[in-house]
């Protein structure tokens, strides 16, 4: 009978709080951006189990494919610009090639000829959409594993980091006194921390895989500034009159603590989880950007990529190997920071419109 | 005030204390010797060893070593660094830090006033269509991945348009006959940029209490052409005019980092003063003021955003730290020699002393910057003031 008061209650304000959380544009944006990331995320292992994508042409690391395309011979001008080519950059196009490479390797050829390779970094096309990368891997299945690193990394580094926080937050306010003193200048130390620095020496010395570094950036985001602000929140809900009437009927201080203050903090926590996610998403990316994560495939370490092997200043030419990644990581890392916002929408009423 | 500005500033200590221990442990935990990069380095003369060998303490035990480190840190004594061998740490880090401190110093600075102005206006304007699209381009460049970001406009700006140099800190060419080294340009260019900013701040404060709206812009906008004139003056006449080749060289070399790095750093204030702005137009205050028949100019101007600043304020101090978290990505992708890229390189590189030296300045500045955000708060807000005076 209680439980099921307890049920409907809990069902009313989740209902309540969706109703509210609908008004807000901005949330639902970053909902739908998330929705579909982690649609991202579970499409790939499902299209490699149904065999739909063949693991050998479409892996994000191992997989190979050398599209065959047919590209017109030209010959490339020695002074620029033409008519057709404004700077050395723009000879060859993508769908043609220089005849002075082909002779190079004494393939006798016309200009005005069609000519069949293997392209890499091919273009899209219907059977790559976001086109192979230099090696001839499929840029739509990277971001995908993209995707799915960048969950795990987000979800496990704020759940780690928020649990922390809570308890350790709403302990110092509780229980107060020394141990209040103690979390507060823990924190102090953690915050001043300077974060990439302080990763770049853990990377110095273990190999960094993703899980350890959720667990680092969870333990880092936990023990530091969401502290005081969680502990801030419990203060004030400490001093409400049901905590009062709470202890006056007997209650131990643990069950006060979970089952009274806890609840009242959850909403906050929440929120700070949802905003770690955005912190947690850029470090990953920054880290395998400069090369010191040891992971297979990363939005991040596909942007390396790019830069070290040279596309980046080729402008638009290969755009495919440079827009899709950084476009992913922000709009990822945005779409869980509009989340915030419109949970924040919800839980401060005081910003609420009306 | 002056009590609990006394009992934090012992807490700080403390926790400095702390932090070397911890930073100690930490290059201690690398795995085998951390200082073996030494034995296999041609360039180090066994006088080199030695002295690493003494400033560290190595064959001691652990305590003895955290202890000799933490003396030597306060003698800024580092041994040498390894791959720029006569040169010490210490050295090294007072060539590098003003570069970092100079170029972040300004961006901070601008992107805190846009950021200000821009979150006030959003606020101002809640549910119109311009909100919406500010918002969207706030919300962009606050989480754009900054790497990226970065690296698309030095494409464009520094290749595709060919108007900045792509990097770097100077055109070595330009300097080969230079009578002076870069760095006492650099610092008259610290100390033009300092006096001209003071002068700059000066002028904001004496015509902050000018009532009328249109008088105050007036004198405002004669105060920064007067400064102008100044600064010409300056640069044409003596041994300014000799430097000023150089030093527009480096300054050249600084427009592109700045601009970015501002277009990302100024979302997080916009946002954060939209949040602060909104809670404060909701309060009782600013419906007396609107009742009073107040211009609409005036109230958000004067009576809310006053209000709002607080917040923003102290984060613009916290800014201190992320200056030089942010610094690493930055100088790394525009080759700024500064911090950033001086403690990228010592790890990559395994240059322990390097990389130790500047790991515990960093955390030092980190350090002064949160005693200061934190005893400028209690300041600034009356409600710790009060609290802590009782």
């Amino acid at each position: 009978m209680d439980n099921q008061n307890v049920e409907r209650d809990i069902k009313a304000t989740l209902k309540k709080n969706w109703k509210l959380f609908k008004q807000s544009r901005l949330g639902i944006t970053g909902l739908t951006i998330v929705i579909f990331f982690g649609f991202l995320a579970i499409l790939q292992p499902i299209l490699f189990l149904t065999n739909i994508w063949d693991e050998a042409t479409y892996h994000p690391v191992v997989g190979y494919d050398a599209e065959q395309v047919a590209r017109t011979v030209v010959e490339c001008p020695d002074q620029y610009p033409t008519r057709e080519y404004q700077t050395k950059e723009d000879c060859p196009k993508v769908d043609e090639v220089n005849i002075r490479y082909l002779k190079a390797f004494n393939i006798q050829v016309e200009v005005g000829d069609i000519y069949e390779s293997n392209v890499q970094p091919a273009p899209p096309s219907s059977r790559h959409l976001l086109g192979t990368d230099s090696l001839g891997r499929d840029i739509f299945s990277q971001i995908m594993e993209g995707s799915q690193v960048a969950f795990l990394l987000g979800l496990i580094s704020a759940i780690i980091g928020v649990g922390i926080s809570t308890l350790l937050g709403t302990a110092a306010a509780f229980y107060g006194g020394k141990l209040d003193t103690y979390l507060m200048r823990q924190s102090d130390l953690v915050l001043m921390l300077p974060t990439l620095p302080f990763l770049f020496i853990i990377s110095a010395f273990a190999e960094l895989k993703v899980w350890h570094l959720a667990i680092v950036l969870g333990t880092l985001g936990g023990l530091g500034g969401s502290v005081i602000t969680i502990k801030s929140q419990a203060l004030q809900v400490k001093v409400k009159p049901f905590v009062d009437s709470a202890r006056i009927t007997g209650g131990s201080k643990r069950r006060i603590m979970f089952s009274h203050i806890l609840p009242n903090v959850a909403p906050l926590a929440l929120l700070y989880m949802v905003f770690s996610v955005t912190g947690a998403i850029a470090s990953e990316s920054v880290l395998s950007f400069l090369g010191l994560l040891n992971i297979d495939m990363s939005w991040g370490i596909m942007i390396y990529l790019s830069q070290t092997e040279g596309f980046i200043f080729t402008g638009l030419k290969y755009w495919w190997l440079i827009v899709p990644a950084g476009l992913a990581v922000t709009l990822l890392a945005g779409g869980f920071y509009l989340v915030g916002r419109g949970l924040d929408d919800v839980f401060n009423p005081r910003l609420r419109r009306r | 005030m002056l009590i609990y500005t006394i009992k934090r500033f012992f807490e700080m200590v403390i926790v400095f204390f702390l932090f070397l221990v911890i930073s100690y442990l930490l290059f201690n935990a690398i795995p085998g010797n951390a200082f073996s990069s030494l034995l296999l380095n041609p360039l180090l003369p066994p006088e080199a060893y030695q002295k690493t060998i003494e400033a560290f303490g190595l064959d001691k035990p652990l305590y003895e070593r955290v202890q000799l480190y933490i003396i030597n840190f306060f003698k800024g004594d580092f041994g040498y660094s390894y791959t720029y061998y006569p040169r010490t740490p210490i050295d090294l880090i007072a060539e590098r830090l003003p570069r970092t401190l100079m170029l972040f110093s300004i961006v901070n600075v601008i992107a805190f006033y846009t950021g200000f102005l821009v979150g006030k206006i959003l606020a101002w304007r809640r549910g119109s269509k311009s909100e919406t699209w500010i918002t969207i381009g706030s919300v962009f460049s606050y989480t754009v991945f900054y790497p990226w970001f970065a690296l698309m406009m030095l494409w464009f700006f520094g290749y595709k348009m060919d108007w900045f140099p792509l990097g770097k800190f100077l055109v070595p060419e330009k300097w080969y006959d230079s009578p002076y080294t870069s760095d006492e340009i650099f610092y008259t260019l610290i100390i033009f940029v300092t006096v001209s900013s003071f002068l700059l701040f000066l002028i904001f404060i004496f015509t902050r209490n000018i009532e009328s709206l249109q008088n105050r812009r007036n004198v405002r906008f004669l105060g920064l052409i007067s400064l102008f004139a100044l600064a010409a003056t300056y640069w044409t006449n003596g041994e300014a005019a000799l430097k000023r080749f150089y030093a527009a060289d480096i300054a050249y070399h600084m427009i592109l980092p700045t601009f970015t790095v501002t277009l990302v750093a100024f979302a997080g204030t916009a946002l954060l003063t939209r949040t602060t702005m909104m809670e404060v137009l909701k309060d009782d205050y600013i419906l007396t003021a609107r009742a009073k028949g107040l211009s609409q100019k005036r109230i958000r101007d004067r009576h809310a955003a006053r209000t709002a600043l607080l917040p923003v304020v102290t984060s613009f101090i916290f800014t201190i730290i992320t200056i030089i978290d942010g610094s690493v990505l930055t100088e790394s992708i525009f080759s700024w020699p500064g911090m950033g890229q001086l403690i990228l390189e010592a790890v990559v590189q395994e240059d322990i002393p390097l990389a130790m030296a500047s790991f515990s300045f960093i955390g030092i500045l980190a350090l002064i910057a949160h005693f200061i955000a934190d005893v400028s708060y209690a300041f600034l807000d009356p409600r710790i003031r009060i609290k802590s005076e009782n």
